[in-house]
């Protein structure tokens, strides 16, 4: 990723990431107060702030420990007096959502955004998950960018609106949005020296409960009178102009779909763009839906714009034709795409597809009966698959193989669940291994094995932990330990003794916590040290009580990062044919993406270019063949 | 006609540029490849190049799950484009840094329409475990031949380069990427001119590598451009 456009000061044109953008429009917006959790697809926000932090020096960020405290603490710099930003995934705005409703209630003073990505594909959640809810019932107004430009001209007016009407304001993206790079006509870069405030000057009650709940709620209804008044006059709301009795209305990126299925048909149908998505501008809706005998709603996920326009249509023009989802000719699963959205306006308009995109894709998934899948799968050198080697084995000499039950949870060894382990009896979301287990250990004969990687111990783990030592559970608990947030991209967490800008921060003590906290047993593995690892994990399981098997070598991805900065070469390992028997332990079971088997002779053989040399294959081999190709093996 | 476009072009792609323009407002091409192998790098240097080149460019990236070795994609769409994905049956060009991933996207390949593709196979793990486990050892991991066999259904244009062994004669086995848009520069309607897409790997990769990426720059495009007959 490159910064240079976000740190430039001129106005002008640049090729911008959408997420790149919105960093640069918060800039722009003399933010000065940034806290997030990473999380897919808004990780590049995080990494672009902490990157141009120390460049600038006006503002503070902290990388969070969850998106709750993140929402938190830029709603608490908000109250005093300092713009603020947020950014999270759509499972992280579940985690931060009780915080949202009551600081609606409370109002902030100044600008304070949060954008949160939906997934719309889980391409990297757990779920597929409509943002644009939250808005109603908390009354939270909500906007929604198609563009890498509109998503940056919509961060520069959210801080506007939030500091007009003493609200937060919602960014609502979806990856396609997110990850979308396009051109970016930037401003002019005016930056202010960062300047702390007095109480006394900026006071003012953030207080929600009962009696003055009920009045916080009155005013708020106002406040959202006002915002209906704003967002109705809002150019973020418009429509590219045709003649014509059937129209379409959509939002987001189905809105660019939208736009290039009509030129694939060469046809110009009446197009309302949404980017007010709570409040909607209804009275734009219904002058809208009056001039019209068709309606066709593009949007992704739920039926949310749909509903409402059904409502809105109701009094605007009850005999308008709605084609949507309920109509059953759009679907609530996964994203959209072009061939999707011409599919369906070129059925209501009678007219034959610009491309047989049914035939292409059939023609194209004959030809890939030949092709291999290629899943996702632990990083060449990744420790994880040493521990989960060591902790399969465990369960084979103790002879519990299927009287466990393994509670999995949200990081890297999600992909515990994949092959060659195809191991994880649940995962649900950020720490919910160790609550599921207080539940299993109580209902469940089996032993009861939670992991959590060092990110989400801190993210959402803690009370569940909390919860489990208190009751006396007998559970295992493995904590994955890899020194950072690794799946989202390597970002430092509490584990780390730096945070956002590479600036110094405080490490917590894992053990340490854990010792207080009262656990039975704490044992610390080194999952390079693979069959050293088996007997420790053996014992940690028949420890009964609360025990927690830390898991502890740095992300193999962040390693390399290390020792290119220390310039330490990575040294590869070579298999030794001579000694190697054909066991196949380095490829049952262990599938490193450098280890491929020699259809010569049948021996296993390592692309050294793409090892690591973690050594993890030679531990798992029972006569050691593969060693360091310079002869410096140590294990 | 966009800015930049009149610098003379010494590829062999400049003779047939206005014809291109004139029928077709967007050329697609989709970048695949496995993790790990430089395809963010790859998009950030054709998007220099086409920007430089007063062209407009839009793009779906799939970023996100930062593991390596999965299969991994880039939508990349310069002139007019009006979204990020690139539909069915419509890429003028197919990037793939290893022929499995050149397969796996090849729905998005209009019928005549290029494939540059990387000769070197990095088998999927899972594949591995199928062919260690075949005690009879009848499970062969899939070849290259076959694939661009696959491929030639929907295309007779496929050029199959040795980008590996291309980039250690040019001086560093690192800059594959280098060859592969070298070829691509080759193609006979590809729309950046040639020169500037030169200068924007030279701006992009790292310093030390520059004259080594300059040269299979030109590996790669003399190798497309013989397979292409351009």
């Amino acid at each position: 990723m490159t910064v240079d456009d976000i740190m430039r000061t001129d106005k002008g044109p640049a090729l911008m990431l959408a997420n790149e953008a919105i960093v640069r429009g918060a800039l722009e917006s003399d933010v000065k107060v940034v806290s997030c959790y990473p999380g897919s697809p808004t990780a590049e926000v995080l990494d672009a702030f902490s990157e141009v932090l120390q460049h600038f020096g006006d503002y503070k960020m902290h990388i969070a420990a969850n998106e709750k405290v993140a929402l938190e603490t830029i709603a608490g710099a908000s109250m005093a007096g300092l713009r603020s930003f947020s950014s999270m995934k759509s499972v992280g705005m579940n985690v931060a959502s009780d915080a949202m409703f009551s600081i609606a209630y409370t109002g902030l003073k100044a600008g304070c955004l949060c954008l949160v990505a939906d997934d719309p594909h889980a391409h990297s959640s757990q779920t597929e998950q409509d943002g644009r809810w939250y808005g109603e019932p908390a009354y939270v107004p909500v906007i929604e960018p198609s563009t890498a430009q509109e998503a940056y001209d919509m961060t520069k007016w959210a801080f506007e609106v939030s500091e007009k009407y003493k609200t937060l304001v919602m960014m609502r993206t979806t990856t396609r949005v997110n990850h979308q790079r396009g051109m970016v006509k930037l401003g002019e870069l005016r930056r202010t020296p960062f300047k702390k405030n007095k109480w006394a000057d900026v006071r003012a009650p953030y207080f929600t409960v009962g009696a003055t709940a009920r009045a916080l709620k009155a005013k708020l209804l106002k406040k959202i009178e006002g915002l209906k008044v704003e967002f109705e006059e809002s150019n973020f709301n418009w429509v590219d102009e045709a003649e014509g009795k059937i129209g379409i209305i959509a939002d987001g990126v189905s809105y660019l779909h939208s736009r290039e299925a009509m030129q694939n048909l060469g046809v110009k149908l009446p197009l309302l763009k949404i980017g007010t998505i709570y409040p909607l501008p209804e009275k734009k809706i219904a002058a809208f839906l009056k001039r019209l005998d068709t309606v066709i709603i593009v949007e992704e996920l739920t039926p949310y714009l749909e509903l409402h326009v059904t409502a809105i249509a109701k009094d605007a023009n009850p005999k308008v034709r709605i084609v949507g989802k309920r109509s059953g000719d759009f679907s609530e699963m996964l994203e959209y795409n072009v061939p999707i959205v011409e599919t369906v306006i070129a059925k209501i308009l009678k007219k034959p597809l610009s491309l047989d995109y049914d035939a292409v894709l059939k023609r194209a998934e004959g030809l890939k009966s030949i092709l291999p899948e290629r899943n996702p799968i632990f990083c060449a050198g990744c420790p994880h698959r040493g521990t989960l080697w060591a902790f399969r084995q465990a369960l084979s000499r103790l002879r519990i193989r299927d009287k466990i039950v393994y509670n999995n949870d949200i990081g890297c060894y999600s992909m515990a669940y994949l092959s060659p382990n195809n191991f994880s009896d649940s995962m649900l979301s950020m720490g919910s291994s160790v609550g599921l287990s207080a539940g299993m250990e109580l209902a469940l004969e089996d032993k009861v094995i939670a992991t959590v990687g060092d990110s989400t111990l801190y993210h959402a783990a803690l009370p569940g932990i909390v919860n489990l030592i208190h009751h006396n559970s007998n559970v295992t608990l493995f904590v994955l330990d890899n020194a950072v947030t690794a799946m989202t991209g390597q970002q430092y967490n509490p584990n780390s003794p730096l945070n956002a800008g590479e600036l110094p921060a405080k490490k917590i003590d894992m053990e340490k916590m854990f010792e207080a906290l009262g656990a039975d047993k704490v044992t610390v593995i080194d999952p390079y040290h693979t069959r050293d690892c088996v007997k420790p994990i053996m014992d940690a399981i028949q420890t009964k009580g609360f025990s927690v098997i830390i898991s502890r070598r740095e992300c193999a991805l962040y390693g390399d990062r290390l020792r290119k900065e220390r310039n330490e070469p990575i040294v590869p390992s070579v298999n030794d044919k001579s000694a190697c028997r054909s066991i196949y332990n380095c490829v049952r079971e262990f599938y490193c993406p450098a280890i491929t088997v020699d259809e010569l002779d049948h021996k296993m053989l390592i692309q050294t270019d793409l090892c690591d040399g973690c050594l993890e294959c030679r531990q798992v081999c029972p006569t050691s063949a593969p060693a360091h190709v310079d002869g410096t093996t140590t294990r | 006609m966009p800015a930049g476009l009149s610098d003379k072009c010494p590829c062999a792609c400049r003779r047939h540029y206005d014809e291109v323009i004139r029928v077709k407002d967007t050329y697609n091409i989709m970048f695949c490849g496995v993790g790990g192998q430089g395809l963010m790098l790859l998009s950030a240097i054709l998007g220099k190049a086409a920007v430089d080149s007063g062209m407009e460019v839009m793009t779906g990236e799939q970023h996100g799950l930062s593991q390596r070795s999965g299969s991994i994609y880039v939508h990349f769409r310069v002139g007019k484009p009006l979204s990020p994905l690139i539909p069915y049956g419509r890429a003028d060009l197919i990037i793939a840094m290893e022929p499995n991933e050149a397969l796996r996207y090849i729905e998005y390949l209009k019928d005549g329409g290029v494939v540059i593709m990387s000769s070197r196979v990095m088998p999927p793990p899972g594949e591995t475990g199928a062919v260690a486990g075949d005690k009879e050892r009848k499970t062969k991991y899939v070849k290259v031949d076959e694939i661009v066999q696959k491929i030639k259904t929907v295309t007779n244009k496929v050029v199959l380069l040795d980008s590996l062994q291309l980039a250690v004669k040019a001086g560093n086995p690192r800059a594959e990427n280098s060859v592969l848009v070298g070829a691509a520069c080759a193609c006979p309607d590809f729309p950046i001119p040639g020169e500037a897409v030169r200068k924007a790997v030279l701006a992009l990769v790292p310093k030390k590598t520059v004259e080594a990426n300059s040269k299979a720059f030109d590996l790669g495009k003399e190798s497309g451009g013989s397979c292409l007959g351009t």
